[in-house]
């Protein structure tokens, strides 16, 4: 039996925030550029990848995140909302990558998914992420992929003030320290 | 505090919460409200400091921060102190400890001040022209002039107040709170722009707010009382964000700028702990309004550096505003309206003010009049010739002005006072315009220089812009602000200002003097100690452009960056070379405005935040081991695990030794891993490698280099065919970012035509790399179901595998020369698989090993580390890997560079295997290699690229780049080293295992 690692498990609340490791979720990233692909995504998941950047489209199962002009992610909005991680990553790679219509890699673990919650998510953030939240914050489902503390991150905006923030698994416990240590500053 | 000295008409001083201080060890008292500067002079202390070269005893000169006297040293705790902080602009705060600078033994008797007696021979450039003989001299000149140089004292243990850094996005960012700043705020409040405000002090309003005359109306209220209301209802707008205590520091293209608020700066010391000191603001506005002001102008004349001589807005500052007297006999003297308002000012608040001296022939405006009406004697057309009193002024010499105002006639007239105020005018504080890449223009009619062309999105309005008299200030503004913001109207539009305006002036750059320019000290630059003769001297030696000015004769430079005294200079450069002031233009404005503590700058990234680190999903175990670790890139890699008092080489000998005997681990998760998928992926790795990939069978793994256009080794590594248009590339560890980029690039931009998809999953796969003879045992008990017959999984091939259930990839391929097996499994269990891995070698003495024995293994091979044996700047020729190139391919990156003239020479550095004839020397890396040992000079022929002493062959081994190496096999050669010469021997770059028998085993 091996057993499951994750790289930071934790909880962590001051005031006005709340910062907590998701358990690892299923995490697909999608590369395609023409319509066929998008609509064969769209089909297999029941949900069309967004074409507006920086933005998100959804149910209550998965997010699927605008990237870039022709790559997306996807992920499970929490850990029982797929039965079978294998299936859903096998099924879009057999349907679009073997068919050669674009890419599907598995990117679980290659991101730790980090929600932050609270009045102060944002004040949170703008002590090391140069982005203009000013409208983001207002825009439910709005995603950016930008820099905090210098290191890469994704941000989805799910709700008001409540986000779900994306970091490589490397660099994770890094910024798990340096954001603790940031919202027990504020 | 000197009660005579305080009035009780103060509305920003707390006169009942009185605070303890300490200046130069003696306890002082102020009140909540005060700068330091203010409660010194509340206490009758005008000696603050001494002067950097003469040691001229100095006091405060200003009340903001242009102050280039009151410089103390803030604090004695060894991590806290902090020098050269302005008195003008400390808010005082219970527990305060400031003492002088640039004295010994202290402020009142400085024995440095003997340099003022020797100051006749200590011209401009003294250092410069002195101690550059004899040059071996130096050193000793050196050591005194060091210790006398600087000013204030450096912490000296680390600083343990906490810093913060922010990032700011607004619609609308206005420096400056005065009263341009506060309408433009409120303009662009009311139209719903996302506004900001900045303001360097503790209270906005600018000099208007303590404007109380009647001289100065808007809509029949006092200026102060009408600019009042409208900063009360500023409060209003959720929209509009005010900082205090924010000073704006620098200006970068773009609208990006930098501001450190200041924090707890102004905190006793009890309130402050535990709280972030200052913070530094990153801004990024649409649209910037710079409304930071003018600063007032000194007047240069002999001896116009005593302790008493003070701005005259400032002494205004001081009464009306902190109800502070800065003497009891004031004098005043100007070339300009502004010292009349000072005047009234201090009558009002029952100080005598000897006279007004005015170089001015006549003034007729209303503040004159009313200054006249009050009986302040005024001498029209005279100037001051000297002062005296040496650690305060106690009386002034003065004379008429000749017609031209370039003598004095008539007899000298003394006046004895206890201050002097002076005003040459003023100077637009451009600064921060220029620092965003504006340009400036002059105007000759004001003598100022103002904003011409700027490249950014903003404006400067009020007295930043040259409106001076408050009716311009107000209207101008608002109309700058309307055009700039596009709005047709405002809550500004019919405003009744009334004012007195300024009918005549007057400027003279050096006033004169009864005596000659040689016998005065007209000093320019008061914190340098540059005088106006010094600035002619420069130029008679030659000096002409002002840049060069600046830095022979120190004008301009210092804390204060020369606010002061850049204007005089350039006016008497000017006026000395006869050029236009507009042509010969001004020195740099540089930020920061005002000095930041490195503490803002560097903010938290301190300590554990001071770089980024990764870590491997495996990085926890490696420190349960005690592993010493290696920064490899941002990585922590373990380097080795030295057992109980194992040195390094111990434990790299050990390690390398059971890699070779047994089997060895190494955690190889920090590899870049790409994942290609498309249709056009083979073409694509035919395109990026130096070799062919189209026929690499599914299931197949194949090595690959990629060049740099220039045909020089970018990077390495195994790229495994996992479907038909499915790869997963390896780099290097430091590489893999640099890689995707620059693949991601060729495909956006040079390759759009290719059906091909990268995604980097570095991190999904932990990577486990098994070998040794006892590799195959000990995975086949890891994965039982495996075949690992060479036949079924032969070397350079890949199978998928089940862990327990869980999904993950095996490669057999070996970076040791060992039979090798790498296994790459989802992350979050990969500390689970090592640790069943050494669980399973257990039987086998199964020895991690680290990046140290793992390098010494591929060196035994002959194996290159990319970064290591190349340094951009050997081909794969170079490499002796000719082998890898293929000579089919049409194209791929750096192919036309391979055959260049100067990539095809045959006596380009390349690649050999070095041994030495002391079998036990180890060859330092990086060391020269030679031909011949004594001939001078010396002809170095290339150098050592890693050196190592092999466990495995009981020798020391070594590889190099040497000129023609490849000619060179069998040649002795010879390392030159400090104390020794050692011979080599030049060999094959493979030392074990020639035939790769080991692969197999």
């Amino acid at each position: 039996m091996l057993n499951y690692n994750s790289p930071i498990n934790d909880t962590k609340k001051y005031p006005e925030i709340e910062i907590s490791e998701v358990e690892p979720i299923i995490k697909l990233n999608l590369r395609g550029k023409n319509r066929d692909f998008i609509t064969k995504v769209g089909k297999v998941l029941s949900i069309i990848p967004p074409t507006d950047p920086n933005t998100s489209s959804g149910n209550d199962n998965l997010s699927i995140l605008w990237l870039g002009p022709d790559e997306w992610m996807v992920y499970a909005n929490d850990k029982n909302a797929l039965n079978d991680r294998g299936i859903l990553e096998d099924k879009l790679f057999n349907e679009i990558s073997k068919v050669k219509l674009g890419s599907v890699t598995n990117v679980t673990d290659h991101l730790v998914m980090i929600n932050i919650r609270g009045n102060k998510v944002f004040e949170l953030l703008s002590t090391g992420c140069p982005f203009n939240f000013n409208d983001f914050m207002n825009s439910k489902g709005a995603t950016t992929q930008t820099l905090l503390n210098h290191v890469d991150i994704i941000i989805h905006n799910k709700n008001v003030n409540d986000l779900n923030l994306f970091v490589r698994r490397s660099f994770s416990n890094h910024l798990w320290s340096w954001i603790n240590d940031s919202a027990s500053r504020l | 505090m000197n009660k005579n000295l305080r009035t009780t008409n103060s509305n920003f001083i707390d006169q009942t919460s009185r605070i303890s201080f300490k200046f130069d060890g003696k306890t002082l008292y102020g009140f909540k409200g005060d700068t330091l500067a203010s409660a010194l002079l509340a206490n009758d202390i005008h000696l603050v400091g001494r002067s950097f070269k003469y040691h001229r005893p100095r006091g405060i000169m200003t009340c903001g921060s242009e102050e280039p006297n009151a410089i103390v040293q803030l604090g004695n705790d060894l991590s806290m102190t902090e020098p050269n902080t302005r008195a003008t602009e400390i808010e005082l705060y219970e527990g305060l400890e400031a003492t002088s600078q640039n004295c010994w033994p202290s402020v009142n008797f400085d024995i440095g001040a003997i340099n003022n007696f020797l100051s006749p021979f200590l011209p401009a450039a003294f250092y410069y022209k002195t101690f550059m003989w004899p040059a071996s001299f130096w050193k000793k000149y050196e050591y005194f002039i060091r210790k006398s140089a600087g000013l204030g004292k450096s912490p000296t243990k680390p600083d343990k107040d906490i810093y913060d850094h922010r990032y700011l996005h607004c619609d609308v960012l206005i420096v400056g709170g005065g009263i341009s700043g506060i309408i433009a705020a409120k303009i662009a409040a009311q139209n719903n722009l996302n506004t900001v405000l900045l303001d360097d002090k503790n209270n906005l309003g600018g000099t208007t707010i303590f404007q109380d005359n009647e001289c100065f109306k808007i809509n029949n209220s006092y200026s102060n009382e009408w600019l009042k209301k409208e900063i009360e209802s500023l409060n209003s707008f959720k929209n509009l964000t005010i900082k205090k205590r924010t000073t704006l520091a620098a200006y970068h293209s773009y609208n990006y700028l930098l501001a450190r608020e200041n924090l707890t700066d102004h905190l006793s010391l009890d309130e402050k702990k535990n709280k972030i000191r200052q913070r530094l603001w990153k801004i990024r506005a649409k649209k910037v309004i710079i409304a930071s002001g003018a600063m007032e102008r000194p007047l240069i004349f002999n001896n116009n550096d005593r302790p008493g001589i003070i701005l005259s807005t400032s002494i205004k500052k001081y009464i009306d505003y902190y109800g502070v007297k800065c003497g009891q006999k004031i004098s005043l003297f100007t070339n300009n309206d502004t010292a009349y308002e000072t005047a009234i000012s201090l009558n009002k608040s029952g100080v005598s003010v000897n006279s007004v001296i005015d170089i001015r022939d006549k003034s007729n405006s209303a503040i004159v009049k009313e200054a006249e009406k009050l009986g302040i004697k005024i001498y029209w057309k005279h100037t001051v010739v000297n002062t005296s009193g040496y650690k305060r002024i106690n009386s002034i010499e003065l004379m008429k002005l000749s017609d031209d105002g370039t003598a004095v006639v008539e007899n000298k007239t003394k006046e004895e006072c206890d201050c002097l105020g002076i005003s040459g005018g003023w100077t637009p504080r451009v600064h921060l315009f220029t620092q965003s890449g504006g340009k400036l223009k002059f105007i000759d009619k004001d003598n100022i220089f103002l904003p011409d062309k700027s490249v950014s999105e903003q404006i400067s309005i009020g007295s930043c812009n040259g409106d001076f008299e408050l009716d311009d200030v107000i209207k101008n503004s608002i109309k700058s602000i309307k055009n700039f913001l596009n709005i047709n109207s405002s809550d500004y539009e019919n405003l009744k200002i009334n004012c007195s305006k300024e009918t005549d002036k007057k400027n003279i750059w050096l006033l004169p003097s009864n005596k000659p320019l040689g016998k005065t000290k007209p000093f320019l630059d008061f914190q340098n100690d540059s005088t106006a003769k010094d600035v002619k001297l420069a130029l008679r030696e030659g000096f002409k452009s002002i840049e060069h000015v600046k830095r022979y004769t120190t004008t301009g430079m210092g804390t204060d960056q020369g606010k002061l005294s850049n204007m005089h200079a350039l006016g008497i450069i000017a006026e000395t070379a006869e050029v236009k002031m507009s042509e010969l233009g001004t020195t740099t404005f540089r930020p920061p405005y005002t000095p930041l503590t490195f503490g803002a700058i560097v903010g938290r990234n301190v300590g554990e935040f001071f770089d980024i680190t990764r870590r491997t999903p495996i990085h926890e175990w490696h420190v349960e081991q005690k592993a010493e670790f290696e920064n490899v890139g941002q990585w922590k890699r373990a380097w080795y695990y030295p057992k109980s008092k194992e040195t390094m080489y111990e434990a790299v000998q050990r390690e390398s030794k059971a890699a070779r005997d047994s089997a060895g681990i190494l955690d190889a998760s920090t590899l870049g891993k790409i994942d290609i998928q498309g249709s056009d992926a083979s073409e694509f790795l035919n395109r990026v490698y130096t070799n062919a990939w189209s026929k690499l069978e599914i299931g197949k793994c194949r090595y690959g280099l990629m060049l740099n256009e220039d045909g020089m080794v970018y990077d390495d590594g195994v790229t495994t065919r996992l479907g038909e248009n499915h790869y997963i590339m390896t780099t290097t560890t430091g590489g893999a970012a640099n890689v995707l980029s620059k693949l991601e690039d060729y495909l956006q931009t040079e390759w759009p035509e290719l059906d091909v998809y990268l995604t980097s999953v570095t991190d999904n796969y932990a990577t486990v790399s098994i070998c040794g003879p006892n590799s195959k045992k000990i995975l086949s008990k890891v994965i039982p179901d495996l075949d690992l017959s060479d036949k079924e999984f032969p070397h350079m091939s890949f199978k998928n595998a089940l862990i327990n259930n869980i999904k993950c990839r095996v490669m057999r391929i070996s970076f040791t020369g060992e039979h090798s097996y790498e296994i790459n499994i989802q992350s979050n269990y990969g500390k689970s698989l090592w640790e069943k891995c050494i669980e399973a070698g257990n039987e086998f003495n199964i020895t991690p090993y680290g990046t140290e024995a793992m390098h010494l293994l591929r060196a035994e091979k002959g194996f290159i580390i990319a970064g290591q044996d190349t340094d951009g700047t050997m081909t794969p020729v170079d490499l002796q890997m000719d082998w890898i190139i293929s000579k089919k391919k049409y194209d791929f990156i750096g192919k036309r560079s391979l055959y260049r003239s100067d990539t095809i020479r045959e006596d380009r550095k390349q690649l050999v295997g070095l041994l030495t004839d002391d079998p036990k020397e180890v060859l330092e890396e990086g060391a020269q290699i030679v031909a011949e040992a004594k001939k001078k000079p010396v002809e170095m022929l290339g150098h050592v690229t890693s050196s190592y002493f092999s466990p495995n062959l009981n020798k020391s081994i070594a590889l190099a780049v040497v000129v023609n190496g490849k000619k060179l096999k069998g040649q002795k050669m010879f390392v030159p080293m400090e104390n020794k010469t050692i011979n080599v021997t030049i060999t094959d770059t493979v030392f074990l295992d020639k035939e790769n028998k080991r692969l197999n085993a």
